[in-house]
């Protein structure tokens, strides 16, 4: 479990943009798994079984909840300054220099402002692709989409993201 | 042959960012400069969504769902008797 608790908050956190309530989801996503552990297919990847009761566990949500577009700046549900800044995503600066520092939390806040405006499906798509690496056959399988859907949102949330991120380069 | 003097098309210039343009084919960036360019710019483009973060949960989650099922377990088997 703890080789999979990373990523699956990860996806989680990204579909519902509210560290406590990806938890609650991270949770329940691995009590499913544990209690339905008799339901795997074999045939499939273990980590792709994982991510794809935890996307349902996300879409399910996302349905009660109606929640379409994401906020970097908090959760959808924090109402004060505190909760606002407790929920507000927290970029990583990765840069050697204090200036590529602060460009690299300028670009990594860029994307993930783009990619929370993503509609969900896609921003699924993207962080399965470029954060976990699984194949277009892989996030298909997890997803349970025709391949090519899968290629078409992947695309689509690219060129979005290129929309945004473009301007930085010029 | 022909496809050495085709222009790449958007679609190949992402599948040659992402590592999965078959060779015979890529090998049209080595003779096209405004397709290099533009297929630079993409890897580029790819370089920062591969900087896109993994977040991480509380230390505490991995205890929470263990407790959690341990607590399904125990009722299921005190059910059972």
């Amino acid at each position: 479990m703890r080789r999979y608790e990373r990523p699956v908050f990860s996806l989680l956190y990204r579909m519902v943009r509210d560290r406590a309530l990806a938890e609650d989801l991270a949770q329940e996503t691995f009590v499913k798994v544990l209690n339905g552990i008799e339901s795997y297919r074999p045939e499939f990847k273990f980590s792709s079984w994982i991510f794809k009761v935890a996307n349902n566990t996300a879409i399910d949500h996302l349905r009660k909840r109606s929640v379409e577009t994401l906020s970097l700046d908090g959760a959808p549900n924090a109402t004060t300054p505190d909760a606002v800044a407790a929920t507000a995503l927290q970029i990583r600066a990765g840069g050697e220099s204090p200036l590529e520092e602060v460009e690299a939390r300028e670009l990594g806040t860029a994307i993930e402002r783009a990619i929370g405006r993503l509609r969900p499906e896609y921003r699924t798509c993207i962080v399965l692709r470029h954060v976990e690496g699984y194949s277009y056959e892989q996030i298909a399988e997890i997803l349970d989409l025709p391949l090519g859907t899968v290629k078409t949102y992947i695309h689509r949330a690219r060129n979005e993201l290129r929309v945004v991120l473009e301007p930085r380069r010029t | 042959m022909k496809w050495q003097h085709d222009h790449l098309t958007p679609e190949e210039i992402e599948l040659w960012a992402e590592g999965l343009l078959p060779a015979a084919r890529a090998l049209h960036l080595s003779t096209c400069e405004p397709c290099l360019t533009v297929a630079e710019r993409e890897r580029n483009f790819f370089l920062e969504l591969g900087r896109i973060e993994r977040f991480a949960p509380s230390a505490e989650l991995a205890e929470k769902v263990i407790a959690r099922v341990r607590i399904k377990t125990a009722v299921e088997g005190g059910n059972g008797r």
